[in-house]
Formats: C-alpha cells, sequence, structure tokens
C-alpha cells in the first residue's frame, strides 16, 4: 500500500522539477552577435545584467539570486558546460522572449544592442 | 517520422548551406541507413535520438559573421529614475512604460526621541501615476497629502547626451498643481492653482558619476497682501494693498548620482531659491541619499528639508531651514523621506 503511494509521489516529484525543453527557432540560433564583447560593451552588459537579471539568476549566473526560490523552475545555471554550449543566438532569443517564470525583456531592453551585450557578459560565466 | 526527423535534423547542420545538396545528402544517408539497420528497434532508436535534436539549441558552428556594429547612441541611464528626492531627472522611461510612484516625507527630525525622529509626526504622502505615450514625452497626474495638491504634469526630453553630438541631455517638465482642499480657502476658483516650468540640464561624466542642474519658474496665482504705507503725488500718507510676495518665483537645482555598486547609488541635491519677496522668501533645501534600481523599481531613502513633494510648494513655500542644526542636533529642520517607483512596461 505505502510503497505505491512512494512510488507517485516520487513519480509527481519528477514531473514537478523537470524542466521542458525550451526550442530556438532556427533564425536565432544561426544568428551572430553584432556587439563585439569588448570592455565597453561587457561593462553596458554587466550594467543590463545587475538590473534585470541578477535578482533571480544570482551575481555569477548560477540560477542562485535572491527571489529565485520564490520561482516555479529554478535558472539554469549558466556557468555549466551545456549551457554555454548554446549558440549566442540562442540566448538572445531566451532573453528577448521569455517562457513561463523568465519574462520577456523586449520591452524593457528595447534597444537589441544591449541585450547583445549582456549576452557577451553572460559567456564570462563560462567555467 | 524517421524521414522527417533526419531531415529536420540535418538542416539544423550549420555547415551545410545549400538545401539540395542537404537534401541529397539526406536521402542517401537514409538509403544507408535502411541499409545498414539491423531492425525496427534501431530506426526508432535513431527516430527518438533524432527527435530530441529538434529541441536542442546548440549550435556549436556559426554562420558567416558579420562585421561588429559600433553605432553612436545616446548615453543611457544619466539616471536610474526620473526622480532624485524631490526634484525631476532629464529621464524619460521607454515608450508604452506605466509607472507608479509613492512619495513619502516625515515630520522634520527635531524633537528627537518625542515623536521618534519625526516617524511619528504628521507626514506628507504622494501617489503619483505616469505614462509615455509616445517617445520622450511622459505624461501623468498626482495627489498629494499637502493642501490635498492634485497635478497633472508632463515631461519631454529634447535632447540626448551623444557623444561627439551633444554634450549633455535637455528635457523640460511642466506641472500645474491644484488645491483641492474643500472649503472657502480661496476667493477665487483660480487662486487655488500654482504653475511650475523646469529645464533639466544633465551629464552623464562617468559610467559612476551623474549631474544636474535645473533652473525653475514657479508661478502662483494667489499670494497674501498687506498694507504698505505710502505717500501719496500730493504728500499724503496712506497704506496700499501690496504682495507679501511676487507671484513669479525663480529657483535653481543641482543633483548628482554617484554609483558606489552596480545597484547603488549615492543621491545628492540643492536648492536655491533666487527670488527676493518682501517677505516669508523660501529657504534653500539640502538633500542627501541612497538610491536602489532594480529592473522595474526605484527606491530613493534620505534626508533633506522640503516636505511639500510638490515641486512649486516646495520652491515657493519651503520655510524648514537646513541652518537651524545637522540632522542629529535638537531643534534641527530636516526630515526623512523615500521614493518608491514602480515600473510596467506595456
Amino acid at each position: 500500500m505505502i510503497l505505491p503511494l512512494v512510488f507517485v509521489g516520487g513519480a509527481s516529484f519528477t514531473l514537478l522539477t523537470q524542466k521542458e525543453p525550451w526550442p530556438v527557432p532556427d533564425k536565432y540560433n544561426k544568428m551572430t552577435n553584432p556587439v563585439k564583447g569588448d570592455a565597453e560593451a561587457l561593462a553596458t552588459g554587466k550594467e543590463v545584467w545587475t538590473k534585470h537579471c541578477q535578482s533571480c539568476h544570482g551575481k555569477a549566473g548560477k540560477g542562485d539570486g535572491s527571489k529565485a526560490a520564490q520561482l516555479k523552475t529554478l535558472p539554469d545555471d549558466l556557468s555549466k558546460a551545456d549551457v554555454q554550449k548554446q549558440p549566442d543566438g540562442a540566448f538572445f532569443y531566451k532573453t528577448s522572449e521569455g517562457r513561463d517564470d523568465m519574462p520577456s525583456f523586449k520591452k524593457k531592453i528595447p534597444d537589441q544592442e544591449d541585450i547583445w551585450a549582456v549576452v557577451n557578459y553572460m559567456r564570462t560565466f563560462k567555467k | 517520422m524517421f524521414k522527417r526527423y533526419w531531415i529536420g535534423s540535418v538542416i539544423r547542420h550549420p555547415i551545410i548551406n545549400d538545401l539540395k545538396t542537404l537534401k541529397m545528402k539526406s536521402i542517401n544517408l537514409i538509403k544507408g541507413c535502411l541499409v545498414r539497420a539491423a531492425g525496427l528497434g534501431l530506426l526508432l532508436g535513431l527516430s527518438i535520438s533524432a527527435g530530441a535534436q529538434t529541441t536542442d539549441s546548440t549550435v556549436t558552428e556559426e554562420a558567416e559573421q558579420p562585421a561588429p556594429i559600433k553605432k553612436i547612441k545616446p548615453a543611457k541611464n544619466t539616471f536610474a529614475s526620473i526622480w532624485i528626492i524631490d526634484n525631476q531627472t532629464v529621464m524619460v522611461p521607454n515608450k508604452k512604460t506605466f509607472e507608479m510612484d509613492i512619495m513619502h516625507r516625515f515630520g522634520t527630525a527635531g524633537n528627537g526621541y518625542k515623536d521618534f525622529y519625526g516617524f511619528f509626526a504628521s507626514s506628507n504622502i504622494r501617489l503619483g501615476f505616469n505614462y509615455v505615450p509616445i517617445e520622450n514625452l511622459l505624461v501623468g497626474i498626482s495627489l498629494t497629502k499637502s493642501f490635498m495638491t492634485f497635478e497633472g504634469f508632463a515631461k519631454y526630453a529634447l535632447m540626448k547626451q551623444t557623444k561627439g553630438k551633444y554634450p549633455v541631455s535637455i528635457s523640460y517638465y511642466v506641472d500645474a498643481a491644484w488645491d483641492t482642499r474643500p472649503g472657502d480657502n480661496y476667493v477665487h476658483n483660480s487662486d487655488e492653482w500654482m504653475y511650475f516650468h523646469q529645464v533639466m540640464i544633465a551629464r552623464k561624466i562617468t559610467e559612476k558619476l551623474s549631474v544636474q542642474v535645473a533652473p525653475s519658474l514657479t508661478h502662483v496665482n494667489y499670494v497674501n497682501g498687506y498694507f504698505k504705507p505710502t505717500t501719496t503725488p500730493s504728500g499724503k500718507d496712506t497704506n496700499v494693498v501690496a504682495g507679501e510676495r511676487k507671484h513669479e518665483h525663480f529657483a535653481i537645482a543641482f543633483m548628482g548620482r554617484y554609483k558606489i555598486t552596480q545597484g547603488m547609488s549615492v543621491i545628492v541635491n540643492y536648492d536655491q531659491p533666487i527670488t527676493k519677496h518682501a517677505s516669508g522668501n523660501p529657504k534653500p533645501n539640502i538633500s542627501l541619499g541612497l538610491e536602489v534600481g532594480t529592473s522595474a523599481h526605484a527606491f530613493q531613502f534620505f534626508i533633506g528639508n522640503y516636505y511639500h513633494i510638490s515641486p512649486q510648494r516646495n520652491n515657493y513655500y519651503n520655510q524648514n531651514n537646513y541652518k537651524e542644526g545637522f540632522p542629529w542636533q535638537s531643534g534641527n529642520q530636516f526630515l526623512i523621506g523615500f521614493n518608491i517607483t514602480r515600473l510596467w512596461s506595456y
């Protein structure tokens, strides 16, 4: 009697925490970052990151921001290789469009170059 | 299903750009696979594997790299908010941004523990709502507890600091304030109105330091009168009714922001009255505080002399004098206040 309950409970937990794949349209996957990752762009990226991203994703992109615990889906650790292997365009798409807990930033950050700059800054998290 | 997934997955390979070549290679690949496949299980396995790839956003090799662009754009984030304590900044939020402001001023701190440094004294509160309907134009309304002041205001960004083009940003702010207290406080309805015009000139000097200077003109419809002794041309001494103050009042504000971290700044502000009146000259204002900016909020926590929040009333009527003592001294006329702004993008 107890064993099936444990099994069902475990399965539910797995379903709740499992992340859905986040497909990125080809158009974005093939995009190249038009903003050169120089010191100026990284400074802009850091400013945008601190203002808009850090509260959930954490200072170093590890998904440990002060608001992260309130989210239904924990943010990925952006320093990991399997996240960093995504192309710049995928980062751009996900930041612009958002999904579920992750808000869309295309209105809050209307200048696309600022989003590209924060993509450059996200690359600095790579281990 | 097998063919579709395979073709789909190969199409995503960035090295192969030509669609026809891609299809041919895919078909050849499928044929080869069919010959070599040991059974349906293997085919199914391949299908699942390929299907998984359709949701994978990983592309390790990139298409042709265009030359990086480097356009010269206006300076961003000269200030973190439309406010620095009691004054507007040059900033106008992005188009279609709605903003709600909550501004609070406690009583003066001079009574010390008696009213807990003004926290338990009579306070002033302002609720404001702003919207940016078109690029560079902010319009809004507000209601302030002091004199139940209802305001309608607008701000337009005339010029934005751009490297090699404009050395400063300039915005113009206009505000009409209406004393909506119930009762017969004035003879004419028009006496309830005050107006405020301000030109803000700001420069982001470095990434950390921004400064602004803002001359202003306040117009007051109603001023108190008094009997002024005078001598008529015929040599007779008499009294005539004169205004205690002028209807127009000029002032100038200086303010600055220095970022001590990416999200936190020190903010300072000084307001100097210019026009001299017959009596009741307003006192200057010094304020100092901390600002924390986030994605949708700005929080400002400060001490200063201004209480009324409404800019025309502050500039025209402020009687809190910073010379009465430092904020920690008995009898001082500094007060504690905070501003909270919340932005929504539509």
